[in-house]
């Protein structure tokens, strides 16, 4: 198992090293609150948070030890309502050469591809938190019957905007390359433009709902 | 100024990369063995934040119409001048007017830093001049040099003095050195005695996105998590079992388990990483590797 630092103590039996500079820490359903309320605090020793799927990596500044209020700020209550988002309504072209794995995806959750399509566009998704490429939402809000595992074999080139379900999440490409999830539409918005004011168009803590052109 | 006469396999402008955007899925990227890019900004008077250039495997033919001071470090390049004058590494050199720099091909290893005096003034985007390639942007125009390219110098901060510096000690056939976890626990025996007994062979390096490895496959418990935040020299293993070691401009996020990450102190020799070299891997605690970061260039003014 990881071996532990001798000199300085790891505040809790979750906490786990990433390298010598990134502790991954549990955040359960409260990542989002947790990392705004630790990105408030403003620990110099911290270079950069990463919200996740549960856990939150702080990347400590080099040399930097951990934090020593860290332990507390951890275990602060956290405001009950977290702050609303903004809510983006981003236009989808469903299917066609820009949704290949729609009509498998719908097959597989014995739907049609037409009643697929309003399930999709039904529900208001949350942005989880962005990764994988700049501006990619992990979109949290995906009705369980559309889950759909990623393929066995990533395609190697998946245009910019396409609309996409990996697991139980939803997202977009905000540029063409790899991928490995499965396909069903495309979007016009431009999810990330690194020198537009906000560079990102979505951003933790903001709700899409997705309307069919 | 600098004219590219000729562009090498890919040549990138570089700084310290734009930490704390991770949120917003662009990793910090920046120089990948950011204390010899460092060092160079030195050896040429700069500050450590102004850009250069980082070069792999095959360099670029430059030329200075106004000349220029320059240093290199990293893997030395066979290199040669206009003028005829040696290409030292390591060193402050003083190109003259109209004089050009030839890099062509790393003897051994990846990659070496170009610094110039005043530093290479690209636009900065998200608080950096690196060029992020998966995304196209920053550094300049957001890809590798082309020939034709004219990069723009920024002003000198400070008299110029020769000066020679001289890296930490790293016996490059000595094991990777890593922290181990957070998922190690999700490893069977085989899989952790594979990965911590095996060499294993660079499949594609020069890619600052990832190194793949090939080798004994690290057989693991669970194939896919939740997920989490990784680093650059997070090692992930996918369900094929064969380990990616994450690069300076991977992704923020990543859903295999992470065995182990290269610490900081070897990004050095990750950075020179190239196919088909070997790697191994042996564990260091924390502490242990937090003490070895704090090595530095041992750098003097000469004469």
């Amino acid at each position: 198992m990881a071996k532990r630092s001798t000199g300085q103590p790891i505040a809790s039996p979750d906490w786990r090293w990433i390298g010598e500079r990134g502790v991954r820490v549990p955040t359960g359903t409260a990542t989002l609150a947790r990392y705004e309320a630790l990105t408030a605090y403003g620990f110099p020793e911290i270079e950069d948070i990463i919200p996740a799927d549960g856990s939150i990596l702080l990347v400590l500044r080099r040399g930097a030890v951990l934090p020593p209020a860290l332990c507390e700020a951890l275990q602060a209550p956290l405001p009950g309502v977290a702050s609303a988002g903004t809510l983006h309504e981003i236009a989808v072209a469903y299917g066609g050469a820009a949704g290949p794995d729609l009509p498998a995806l719908a097959r597989q959750a014995g739907l049609a591809v037409d009643d697929y399509v309003d399930r999709h566009a039904a529900v208001v998704y949350a942005v989880a938190f962005l990764g994988f490429q700049p501006g990619f939402p992990y979109l949290r809000g995906l009705p369980s019957a559309l889950h759909a595992g990623r393929r066995a074999s990533p395609r190697l080139r998946v245009p910019a905007g396409s609309v996409a379900i990996g697991g139980a999440y939803a997202g977009i490409y905000p540029a063409a390359g790899p991928g490995g999830w499965q396909l069903i539409g495309h979007a016009d918005a431009v999810l990330f433009d690194a020198a537009r004011e906000a560079p990102a168009l979505l951003r933790p803590g903001d709700r899409v709902r997705f309307v069919p052109r | 100024m600098i004219e590219v006469l000729q562009a090498g396999l890919c040549d990138l402008v570089m700084d310290r990369g734009r930490p704390g955007q991770s949120a917003l899925g662009v990793p910090a990227g920046g120089a990948a063995d950011p204390d010899a890019f460092a060092a160079a900004n030195r050896l040429v008077g700069n500050d450590d934040g102004a850009a250069g250039l980082e070069i792999a495997q095959r360099g670029p033919l430059l030329r200075f119409p106004r000349g220029a001071v320059v240093a290199l470090t990293g893997v030395p390049f066979a290199a040669r001048r206009s003028s005829g004058a040696p290409v030292a590494w390591n060193e402050t050199l003083v190109l003259a007017a109209g004089e050009s720099l030839h890099l062509e091909q790393a003897r051994h290893g990846c990659r070496c830093w170009l610094a110039v005096q005043g530093g290479i003034a690209v636009p900065s985007l998200l608080g950096s001049r690196s060029t992020f390639l998966p995304g196209a942007f920053g550094g300049h125009a957001g890809r590798a040099l082309r020939a034709g390219d004219c990069l723009a110098l920024g002003m000198a901060v400070r008299e110029v003095r020769l000066r020679r510096g001289r890296p930490p000690l790293r016996d490059a056939a000595t094991p990777l050195r890593v922290v181990a976890g957070p998922q190690a626990g999700q490893f069977d025996d085989a899989g952790l005695a594979a990965f911590f007994g095996s060499a294993y062979r660079v499949d594609a390096a020069a890619d600052r996105r990832g190194v793949r490895l090939a080798g004994p496959a690290v057989s693991h418990v669970r194939g896919e998590l939740p997920s989490q935040g990784v680093l650059p020299g997070a090692i992930q293993v996918p369900p094929d079992g064969q380990p990616i070691i994450l690069g300076w401009d991977g992704p923020v996020t990543g859903g295999y388990p992470v065995i182990a990450t290269v610490i900081g102190a070897d990004w050095s020799r990750l950075a020179q990483l190239r196919t088909g070299d070997a790697a191994r891997f042996a564990t260091v605690g924390v502490e242990a590797a937090r003490a070895l970061a704090q090595e530095d260039w041992d750098i003097r003014d000469l004469g």
